[in-house]
């Protein structure tokens, strides 16, 4: 059996989903077993417009971007988003319910002029079919490792459909939402003392774990932080009841909108529109 | 029935995590709440917890267990059962009950080699529940206190504690502390009683009828739509109320293989029948599509279904499942007084 | 651990023949390892092993009368499990655990008029029953089989469905829910249920035996309803995605009012007087 090629390119975002990949040490031979990389600007100074897997990283942001991404499809047999940005639309989609013009100017200043990208910033998706998606920002070694493995094998990658909740269970951690009060249920009156508004900003009771899709063996919530939704919406998240859930612990609208938006501004804006 | 001196506990609790080939867990505080966890010190035994995050059957049925590793290039398949054998320490009335549950379960039609085994090299140490959280209402159940399931039974009289033997696994494990192990007196066995007596008051939370009731009135409400989808709008669809539950045993089986593709293991993981998925069939068919079907479901298991196979209430009255559910509508104890309610 | 005190440790069984029947659709035979037949009854499955891929529930479509000691699956390439089947090659080796389940009731049966009404797939499991019968045919009366595609191409086992015709002994119609302009069909046009008036049906002793798609039971059933076919008189073959096949992991798990089956230990046959009720049997 041939090797597969592989390709990876970047788009609006970090590359600190590639770094994911070009940090995965020892593994990387054993990968180098199974594919062979032909682009990976991170890593190699080869190019070549002969692959079969093409990894995209980043936000689809400008007509440039997107005349560039369409060429990948129609190279590429199989097209993988890699991380958030790619899959979802990420962070960069926080600017798309803000006003353009001054998203522009405040970033670019007095070059706003010249910018000519797109007043929403895309997930992949939005501009061609995409095969595969490795949620996270960043996103985990061993689900990249494991969508790899199974693409070679002809496989469809195993990704969870349920919420980070799964895996927190799994891993016993203590709920954050349960964290100050000594327990996950509340009563108003409780929720005076236990919530006070600026004690949130980094451990406060909220978490984005129930509409988060799992992937991540809710890594963040292990290392005593919260869940901030970076792998998305599960398919069918009930975004209600997170949002009484989150108004019971004494966000507001604004602070839920606010946390939502985050990560999941493509997706809520997608729903939306259905 | 024995007793043994609280210090003289802890040293025999210390011999056995020093001497002892087994692994010695107990409960212990995870940052401001109880699990079971390895034991480095008697110390950190806390006899009092009130409950634990994630009941003992972690033990016999871990999260990720290997059922068989394989080899791609040979082809070839060799079963494995991991088991540590275990000394469990503080295991509440309530959750007994659930093990003997679960022991049912694994040994009916088809035994389970997996969980027996790990059940047959574990010792059991329970404890009557000296504190009662919030959400429980094991004493409505029938389950705060038991005559079964346990190896060696603790309860706290004072100074001592009282033992009671379940079984010879439980003898020779208190055969270990030698001397300490005294007979118990009169007014301790006293104390025992009035311990025991005095435990239901302890509850915050009651049912509103025999729990016996349970079979007939979910039967009764099976084809209540409404009841159903008005209980589950808020449901998440997160599982937490399956994967705390000390009678859930539902499992998926997934093949995971290392990076080279030359070797696997085919793992079981636990699985709940509130996650959107569990129902699905090749085709995209789901026969539990909607939250109020997979809601229903969990509550004709504990109440009925379970009833009908082993005779027993899948319901113990622990109250995780309702203390952990975050939009909080996992309270068994609010759907069934629900139903009572609605029924009379 | 034993391999044989494992649950779930598959047994090693060697491809020895391979056929497409349709475009997505191959039929396998194959072997135990051991030389040791599968000593399946008509109905049951198997969990097909392919280990690096994991499991799936397969029904044995051979009946125990034929082609000992080897045995046939007839596969859809629908998920990982099966699409790595139909990339295995005559000689390579796969998994098998089983076989598991209730299959049809061949001695209640004996004696009966049969009503086989097969959608798509479904054949497969009910041609293991179909196959026993005709090879035990004093055992049996009339014989009727009634069978639907989606399309002409569809359809699975020609050469048998043709025997079928042939033979005086039994009554067989075949159909199809469309059928394209340059493709010649000798069959019916049109839903399987419009075949169902056309079987002669004897209340007292006609046992209707039906397979198919989720979506065609409650037709099918509406129709047989129609002729007043008593409900102890119907067998249905349901599938369900078994994990273990052992009554223990919960995902085949058919809940009603009044218990829960288990599709892996209690089926996959269900008479369906057992499982109307059941609202999430049909």
């Amino acid at each position: 059996m041939s090797k597969p090629k592989v390709a990876f390119f970047d788009f609006a975002g970090c590359e600190g989903d590639q770094l994911q990949v070009a940090n995965l040490e020892e593994k990387i031979l054993d990968l180098l077993e199974l594919v062979e990389v032909v682009n990976f600007r991170e890593v190699i100074s080869q190019k070549s417009d002969d692959y079969d897997i093409a990894f995209i990283e980043g936000s689809i942001a400008s007509d440039h971007d997107a005349e560039r991404l369409r060429e990948i499809r129609t190279n590429a047999g199989i097209v993988v988003a890699l991380g958030s940005c790619a899959a979802i639309g990420g962070i960069n989609s926080i600017r798309n319910s803000q006003n353009p013009e001054l998203v522009e100017e405040r970033v670019y200043g007095d070059d706003a002029d010249k910018v000519e990208a797109w007043d929403k910033a895309k997930p992949v998706d939005a501009v061609v079919e995409v095969d595969h998606y490795i949620y996270g920002c960043p996103i985990d070694q061993d689900e990249f490792v494991h969508v790899v493995e199974s693409l070679v094998q002809g496989k469809e990658p195993n990704i969870p459909t349920y919420p980070v909740c799964v895996e927190c269970k799994m891993n016993e951690n203590v709920c954050v939402f349960a964290r100050n009060g000594g327990s996950t249920q509340i009563s108003s009156s409780e929720r005076e003392v236990q919530t006070p508004g600026a004690a949130q900003a980094e451990q406060g009771p909220f978490c984005l774990g129930p509409v988060t899709r799992a992937g991540c063996d809710s890594k963040c919530v292990n290392e005593g932080t919260t869940c901030w939704g970076c792998r998305g919406l599960v398919d069918s998240p009930n975004e209600n009841a997170h949002k009484k859930v989150l108004d019971k612990y004494g966000l507001t609208v604004e602070e839920v909108l606010n946390k939502f938006n985050l990560y999941f501004g493509w997706q809520q804006e997608e729903r939306n529109n259905e | 029935m024995k007793a043994i001196n609280k210090n003289d506990f802890s040293e025999f609790v210390d011999d056995l995590i020093e001497n002892d080939d087994r692994e010695v867990v107990g409960v212990q505080t995870k940052s401001n709440e109880f699990a079971f966890d390895p034991l480095k010190s008697a110390e950190d035994l806390r006899l009092d917890y009130d409950v634990t995050i994630l009941p003992p059957k972690k033990y016999f049925m871990p999260q990720r267990e290997t059922l068989v590793e394989y080899n791609l290039n040979e082809g070839e398949t060799t079963p494995v059962n991991q088991v540590v054998p275990r000394i469990i320490m503080g295991i509440h009335p309530y959750d007994l009950v659930a093990i003997e549950q679960m022991d049912k379960v694994f040994e009916d039609t088809h035994e389970d080699p997996y969980y027996l085994e790990k059940r047959r090299q574990s010792v059991l140490v329970g404890v009557n529940m000296a504190n009662v959280s919030d959400r429980s209402f094991a004493h409505t159940m029938g389950t705060a206190t038991t005559d079964t399931g346990y190896d060696i039974m603790l309860t706290d009289i004072g100074d001592r504690y009282a033992i009671e033997v379940g079984s010879s696994k439980g003898s020779n494990l208190l055969e270990k502390a030698g001397q300490a192990v005294d007979d118990i007196t009169t007014d301790e066995i006293r104390k025992v009683k009035q311990f025991k007596e005095e435990l239901p008051k302890k509850f915050k939370k009651d049912t509103k009828f025999d729990p016996f009731e349970l079979p007939s009135l979910l039967k009764n409400y099976y084809e209540n739509d409404e009841f159903w989808e008005e209980n589950a709008e808020d449901c998440l669809s997160c599982g937490t109320c399956n994967l705390v539950c000390p009678t859930c045993y539902c499992f998926d089986v997934q093949d995971v293989n290392d990076i080279s593709l030359s070797e696997g293991e085919r793992l079981r993981t636990w699985d709940g029948c509130m996650l959107e998925a569990f129902a699905e069939v090749a085709g995209d068919e789901n026969f539990r599509e909607e939250k109020a079907a997979r809601y229903r479901h969990r509550y004709m298991r504990k109440g009925r279904y379970m009833y009908n196979r082993f005779g027993d209430i899948a319901c113990v009255g622990c109250g995780r499942c309702s203390e952990q559910c975050l939009p909080d509508i996992a309270d068994p104890v609010e759907v069934f007084n629900q139903m009572k309610e609605g029924t009379s | 651990m034993n391999a044989e005190d494992s649950l779930y440790n598959p047994q090693e069984a060697r491809i020895i023949g391979k056929r497409k029947l349709t475009d997505d659709t191959k039929l396998f035979e194959l072997e135990l390892e051991n030389g040791e037949r599968l000593n399946q009854e008509p109905g049951q499955f198997v969990e097909l092993s392919i280990p690096g891929v994991g499991e799936a529930p397969i029904s044995v479509t051979s009946s125990p009368t034929r082609g000992l000691p080897s045995f046939e699956l007839c596969v859809r390439a629908v998920g990982n499990v099966t699409n790595a089947l139909h990339e295995k090659s005559i000689g390579s080796t796969v998994g098998i655990r089983g076989p598991y389940g209730e299959g049809f009731p061949t001695e209640e049966l004996q004696g009966q008029d049969l009503l086989f009404i097969a959608g798509g797939l479904g054949i497969a499991p009910l041609r293991s029953l179909i196959n026993y019968v005709l090879d035990k045919r004093d055992e049996y009366n009339d014989i009727n089989i009634l069978y639907g595609c989606k399309r002409p191409c569809e359809q699975m086992f020609d050469d048998e469905v043709n025997h079928w015709a042939r033979r005086q002994d039994i009554y067989h119609e075949a159909t199809v829910d469309f059928c394209p302009d340059n493709v010649c069909w000798g069959g019916n046009i049109g839903v399987i249920t419009e075949l169902i008036p056309g079987v002669d049906i004897d209340l007292d002793n006609t046992y209707a035996v039906v397979c198919g798609p989720p979506v065609m039971y409650q037709f099918v059933l509406e129709e047989l309803d129609k002729k007043e076919l008593p409900h102890e008189h119907i067998y249905l073959s349901l599938e369900r995605r078994m994990k273990c096949g052992l009554g223990k992991c919960g995902h085949c798990q058919i809940n009603g009012a009044e218990e829960v089956l288990y599709a892996c230990q209690d089926g996959p046959v269900f008479n369906y007087e057992r499982v109307k009720g059941f609202e999430e049997a049909v």
